[in-house]
């Protein structure tokens, strides 16, 4: 980070209305969209030309408690668990060779997992849909993760890469000159070191596949279904606020993250994407 | 994982009926030439109205560090795009009937989503530029909005650049805000028609050949990312 120094006009009362005014309106833009789904999730009766719903309720919070709705959220948070411990698995050793070793094809393997973020994904997991249905995985839970996978592997690899990055490698030549093993330096030096890291990198992951739509929408069809995909079939038969409710809680995880990274991760979160 | 169904669909926009033919591009010249046209409209300008929010803003926030301001441009980065769609959707719907599937509609819910990302990189770029020019321009009496046109934006071109690119490809590949904003009537989003080809018609050449044209319009992004990867490897 360069220095950063700060000025700007004197004090006064025209600074403080002109901070609050561009509050004001950043709220608007920003949380305007955000707090009219509290609103729709809250509508039970809300007819074409009125401004405002006619009658407010929990109902369609109550739903939630539903079968269709907890078998989604079931299905979610057990594929996002798969994903993330298959991710961190393959990435681990992966990121750690990227980060420290100048074998030939670095390069070549770090485009490799940039790919999926530069281009479109929709017509590649078609693609992958149809190979999927040859060998029997489409629309099970194994091709979902398969497909999820894809993605979080960009997410895994290029956090783990800069986590290791960040470690000073003298660390680990010091345990190798006092007679410890690569493996035992790894294990005993790097991976302790890095585990704030992996924690940040484990987080993205999940949430990734939490909120994954457009391959679970592809992939999963018609049996395996998680929230986003609820959310989009309850958007599609109109039920506007069944859709609103599943957007609020699709945000929660979204939310939990924001706040920790902004506490506690923030330095290495930006310094992926800085790389990116 | 990724780069064989991407081969694969490459080698099927090809091939019909087992040989090599254009037939597939023809198919896609005749029928989705406007809605091509179409997406490279949409999201131009949902990049124009990206960086109309964000440059002020950028330009505001270099001026004057101002926390909440800042976090609230950077909550759109965590909210994810099917929830965008659909909350930008029932944000504008009651008020403004049939708006959010048309093509105004579908660049705000983008340009919103895309706020997040842009406010991030910009203002990153805006903070290297170093304060002396600024002061500079400032005793010269130029005021935040000066300041910003004649100093920030040229002295971080290279970097507007980037984020133009990369925000501009991630549009025309979007899928699941054009989705769930709803379907009007007229031209759609490129990555719809994939969906809807390959989906209902199941007719995987044409919608490979569809999902070409997205990548080779997408070409600059990747070129980004390996033009960053290479100048990485020396530095």
């Amino acid at each position: 980070m360069p220095d950063v120094r700060v000025s700007g006009p004197a004090p006064g009362l025209g600074r403080l209305v002109g901070r609050a005014a561009t509050l004001a309106i950043a709220a608007f833009v920003v949380a305007g969209p955000l707090a009219s789904l509290v609103v729709w999730s809250l509508a039970e009766r809300w007819t074409a030309g009125s401004p405002w719903p006619q009658r407010f309720g929990l109902r369609y919070w109550a739903r939630m408690a539903s079968g269709d709705f907890l078998e989604p959220l079931r299905t979610g948070l057990m594929v996002a668990t798969m994903v993330t411990v298959l991710a961190l698995i393959l990435a681990l050793p992966l990121g750690y060779a990227l980060a420290r070793l100048a074998f030939p094809g670095r390069t070549v393997v770090l485009l490799v997992f940039l790919l999926p973020q530069a281009f479109p994904q929709l017509p590649v997991f078609a693609s992958a849909t149809r190979e999927f249905y040859r060998w029997g995985l489409a629309g099970t839970v194994p091709g979902v993760v398969l497909v999820h996978l894809v993605g979080a592997l960009v997410f895994a690899v290029w956090t783990m890469t800069a986590v290791f990055r960040a470690i000073a490698p003298e660390l680990e030549e010091a345990a190798w000159n006092l007679g410890a093993s690569t493996t035992r330096a790894f294990l005993g030096i790097a991976l302790p070191l890095a585990v704030p890291g992996i924690v940040a990198s484990a987080l993205l992951v999940f949430l990734y596949s939490l909120d994954e739509f457009t391959g679970t929408l592809l992939v999963g069809a018609p049996f395996v279904t998680t929230l986003p995909v609820y959310m989009y079939t309850a958007s599609v038969g109109y039920e506007l606020q069944i859709a609103s409710v599943t957007a609020l809680v699709l945000m929660v995880p979204g939310a939990v993250l924001l706040l920790l990274l902004e506490r506690f991760l923030r330095a290495e979160y930006l310094a992926f994407f800085g790389q990116v | 994982m990724f780069l064989w169904p991407l081969a694969a669909s490459v080698a099927a926009s090809f091939t019909r009926d087992g040989a090599l033919t254009l037939a597939n591009y023809e198919t896609v010249r005749r029928l989705y030439a406007v809605d091509v046209a179409y997406t490279v409209g949409v999201a131009a300008a949902g990049t124009a109205l990206t960086f109309a929010v964000a440059i002020p803003a950028c330009g505001w926030l270099r001026a004057r560090a101002f926390g909440p301001v800042e976090f609230l441009l950077k909550v759109p980065l965590f909210v994810p795009f099917v929830v965008v769609g659909h909350a930008l959707r029932v944000f504008m719907s009651p008020y403004v009937p049939g708006f959010s599937s048309s093509w105004g509609g579908i660049a705000v819910a983008l340009a919103w989503k895309h706020l997040g990302l842009a406010v991030l990189l910009l203002l990153g770029a805006f903070r290297s530029v170093d304060e002396s020019y600024l002061e500079a321009a400032r005793n010269f009496g130029a005021g935040t909005g000066r300041v910003t046109r004649d100093v920030l934006v040229p002295m971080a071109a290279s970097s507007l650049a980037v984020s133009g690119i990369l925000i501009f490809s991630s549009m025309l590949a979007s899928f699941s805000i054009p989705l769930m904003m709803g379907r009007g009537g007229g031209p759609q989003m490129l990555m719809i028609d994939v969906y809807y080809r390959f989906g209902q018609h199941g007719d995987f050449a044409t919608a490979s050949a569809l999902g070409v044209v997205a990548y080779l319009l997408a070409m600059g992004a990747a070129l980004v990312y390996v033009r960053r990867l290479t100048a990485g490897r020396h530095a």
